[in-house]
């Protein structure tokens, strides 16, 4: 039997499968399942901003219909929003009070933030609370007019400085691709503290229903075909930075954890494949990476990570072309 | 009083209403200015604790009495949750039938004298009026002319008790005194119930005693109207925590056929941001209850409260204003109200902002606190304050509070109250397993009714609703009421 285990945040995990933040890491009995599953860690369920202003909205349209909740001009309406993500905030930090006391794996917390206010404080109580790491999922929406794509990307610094000044566990910061350098911006994430970043998060995309002409939500969930690009990002940054390196996105079996160890991760996080699959596939996952080291010879992970990586590899310039060649071209 | 419309309709048809539509044309009636209040100075009355409005004279209140059209639909009585027939009483004092003005509301408002000094008027009753509506002039002073009748019935030695019908021996108690549970055993007494009403503080009244202050509400005019109630047959049992001094199966042991539980919400929210836990922080809850009910501003009393010289409060509502009009009359030098919103998105009444804007409270708007300091003896010193702007519009139509990137700076204060709300109180239903909650701590009742899911229990007021003015409160206690009656009556073999 291989050993699996890796370092990831200065953590030492079993294995380097993390459930990824979803609905399923949101209860303590799911928590559980994928324990014994054999999940390296679990990443919580974020905590949305926007999910507690659309609860508020929700209460405002209650009281104004008479449905027996709260006065129109009372001082609690008016903070509606604020009591709620007080209410959120504390079932979460029950969570992982729960999580910590039933499981031996660790537990990283998960905020997605959009701004420096008061969502960085709550790191701290996070952390109070027995969090063994926190992963910070930011995303500002770039679609501002009148902003420089430097501000954007200083509101990732802003928030990461904050949180890292309010506390001491290893924090990772979760980013899209959509950078006009991402290569800085990694670097500069490690810059201002980030223990580790992961790469990407997946977002909520829109369609089209051509028939019924209705704009649609696209496929939630993620195809193994999605994993190029984080595959690229991890082998390009991996030896470049020294924090910890987390792919995410498009990891729906046993050979692509092993893909992206070799281009350089630390872990890899799942999701997708577990609602289809359900959490004992990550038995087989496993299995499958335990199989694959005894058949070529790694007696432990730090072997064979990052030995596909763009500074390792014997063809690097693959990660870096986008563009197809011409003798692409010729493919029929 | 089933059809209470119907019932409205019926009285303009009376031949002393139609005399005095005919007194006077109604363009005459329209071109009267509204009457204004009289009040102390600003300048004396922030310095004590006497009644901010000082009501309108005789001769003022017939003036103001002229302006009202006696309208075939007054849309003024859809804004009145406890469905005043407001054109009556107002046509009663037309003419100069002061007490028979007191006597119409308390045809279906147990505290007028309160009503008449806490309803948010200007969202309710007046906004609805003909003049704000149609004519885009200043409303009838509903809420003046309220409180003129009911003030004059107290004066005049000659309060009328509601008649009560013969009593039916069936027992009711009201757990908690407070506008929901008075209004609720005001009716049941009017219906010949035997009603106790249990109050967990040493004082009957509730929010009306311990949250609002005296410059707004005199406590005497409280006690006159439980008064009344105590000669309507209501009793009244004080220090007693129903949940804890005795359970409900207790209570019902000892013969009470159903309960009312009005037991609000007592428990302050926070906002929860770095060095709330400083001393120097107070609810607004606490802050009023030391100062309004427990006297600790006054000489003899021995109940402590911390006394700041630069005062914030936190909130834009009517505790808020309470709280921090409170403070400066206990000497702070600068007394600021801080709120996230613009002035416009207040939730205050708009007579208790402009009354403290003129007794030199500070307003910053669009401001929040995030985060407070300390002295070396854990007593808050200074706090952070976040410059807020507007953003997109919520459900309730107001723009939403956005913080300023990078736009904060710190403040000195010795004393903060925050006002954000309050959590509904948990010892009934924490008593009663049973009992059907929302996952906010309030009771699910029906709307109709007020009737829990223990079908022996009803509720209203803050308990139910999470927040709620004094005269929705009222509104629940009355519907209750009307439940309870019902439900006696099916379900209980009447003695």
């Amino acid at each position: 039997m291989a050993d699996l285990s890796t370092k990831y945040l200065g953590l030492t995990l079993r294995n380097p499968i993390i459930a990824g933040s979803s609905g399923m890491t949101n209860s303590l009995k799911e928590i559980v399942e994928l324990e014994k599953s054999g999940v390296g860690a679990v990443v919580l369920k974020s905590i949305f901003e926007e999910q507690i202003l659309l609860e508020a909205d929700y209460r405002i349209r209650q009281a104004q219909t008479d449905e027996m909740t709260y006065a129109d001009f009372s001082e609690t309406l008016d903070y509606i929003d604020l009591h709620i993500k007080e209410k959120e905030l504390s079932g979460y930090l029950n969570l992982i009070h729960s999580a910590k006391n039933n499981v031996d794996i660790p537990i990283i917390a998960s905020i997605n933030a959009v701004t420096t206010h008061e969502w960085t404080s709550f790191a701290r109580t996070i952390e109070e609370a027995g969090a063994d790491a926190l992963e910070l999922n930011i995303f500002v929406m770039p679609f501002s007019l009148e902003k420089e794509c430097a501000d954007n990307e200083k509101a990732y610094y802003e928030i990461l400085k904050k949180v890292k000044s309010q506390v001491k566990i290893p924090v990772s910061v979760k980013i899209s691709p959509f950078f006009s350098n991402l290569g800085k911006v990694i670097k500069n994430l490690e810059k201002f503290g980030a223990d580790g970043v992961v790469l990407f998060n997946r977002f909520s995309n829109p369609d089209i229903d051509i028939e019924n002409l209705k704009v649609t939500h696209a496929d939630i969930l993620s195809h193994s075909s999605d994993v190029a690009n984080t595959l690229r990002w991890i082998a390009i940054m991996a030896k470049r930075v020294k924090m910890s390196l987390g792919a995410s996105t498009g990891v729906h079996d046993g050979a692509t954890v092993i893909k992206q160890l070799l281009a350089g991760a630390d872990i890899v996080q799942v999701v997708s494949a577990l609602y289809e699959y359900g959490p004992s596939y990550v038995l087989e996952m496993t299995k499958f990476l335990n199989d694959w080291m005894e058949r070529k010879g790694f007696n432990y992970v730090d072997q064979f990570r990052g030995k596909l990586s763009q500074q390792t590899s014997e063809n690097p310039d693959v990660y870096e072309r986008m563009q197809f060649m011409k003798y692409f071209g010729d493919i029929k | 009083m089933e059809n209470i419309a119907e019932y409205i309709k019926e009285g303009r048809q009376e031949e002393w209403r139609v005399e005095l539509r005919k007194a006077m044309k109604a363009k005459e009636r329209t071109s009267i200015e509204r009457v204004h209040m009289i009040e102390q100075d600003p300048h004396i009355r922030n310095k004590n604790i006497l009644e901010v409005n000082q009501g309108i004279t005789e001769e003022m209140a017939i003036v103001e009495s002229h302006r009202c059209l006696d309208c075939v639909e007054p849309t003024c009585t859809i804004g009145c949750p406890v469905g005043i027939d407001i054109p009556k009483f107002i046509k009663k004092i037309e003419a100069r039938d002061f007490l028979g003005a007191a006597a119409a509301l308390k045809e279906t408002n147990t505290l007028p004298a309160v009503c008449g000094r806490v309803c948010p008027q200007e969202k309710q009753c007046e906004l609805n009026c003909f003049y704000t509506q149609k004519l885009d002039k200043p409303p009838i002073a509903i809420g003046h002319l309220e409180r003129f009748a009911a003030d004059y019935e107290r004066n005049s030695g000659k309060m009328n008790i509601p008649k009560v019908a013969t009593p039916n021996g069936v027992k009711i108690a009201i757990v908690g005194s407070g506008p929901a549970g008075l209004a609720a055993a005001g009716d049941l007494a009017k219906l010949g119930y035997d009603v106790t009403v249990f109050e967990a503080l040493h004082e009957i009244g509730g929010v009306l005693k311990y949250g609002i202050p005296e410059f707004r509400l005199p406590n005497e005019i409280v006690d006159v109207e439980i008064e009344n109630m105590r000669k309507m047959g209501v009793k009244f049992r004080t220090d007693f925590i129903v949940g804890k001094t005795a359970s409900f199966e207790d209570l019902r042991e000892q013969g009470f056929e159903a309960f009312f539980v009005g037991s609000g919400a007592g428990l302050p929210n926070f906002m929860n941001i770095p060095g709330e836990n400083y001393n120097g922080i107070y609810s607004s809850n606490e802050y009023l209850t030391r100062v309004n009910l427990m006297k600790a501003a006054n000489n003899g009393y021995d109940t402590p409260v911390l006394i700041g010289k630069k005062v914030a409060v936190i909130g834009g509502g009517n505790t808020a204003m309470d709280s921090v009009r409170t403070s400066k009359r206990l000497g702070a030098e600068r007394s600021i109200i801080i709120y996230r919103r613009s002035i416009e998105e207040m939730p205050a009444r708009v007579e208790e902002v402009h009354h403290a804007q003129q007794e030199d409270i500070e307003f910053l708007n669009l401001h929040n606190p995030v985060e407070y300091f300390s002295d070396e003896r854990g007593r808050v010193n200074k706090m952070r304050l976040q410059k807020m702007t507007l953003g997109d519009p919520d459900a309730s139509g107001r723009r939403r509070p956005v913080p300023l990137e990078g736009a904060e700076f710190d403040v000195d204060v010795d004393l903060v109250i925050v006002a954000v709300g309050v959590s509904p109180n948990p010892i009934v239903p924490s008593s009663l397993k049973d009992l059907k909650m929302t996952d906010w701590g309030t009771i699910v009742v029906n709307k109709e009714t007020m009737q829990s899911s223990i079908s022996d229990i009803f509720a209203g007021g803050d308990i139910v609703r999470g927040g709620a003015t004094v005269i929705l409160a009222m509104g629940d206690g009355r519907r209750a009421a009307a439940g309870i009656h019902k439900y006696v009556a099916e379900k209980v073999t009447v003695k």
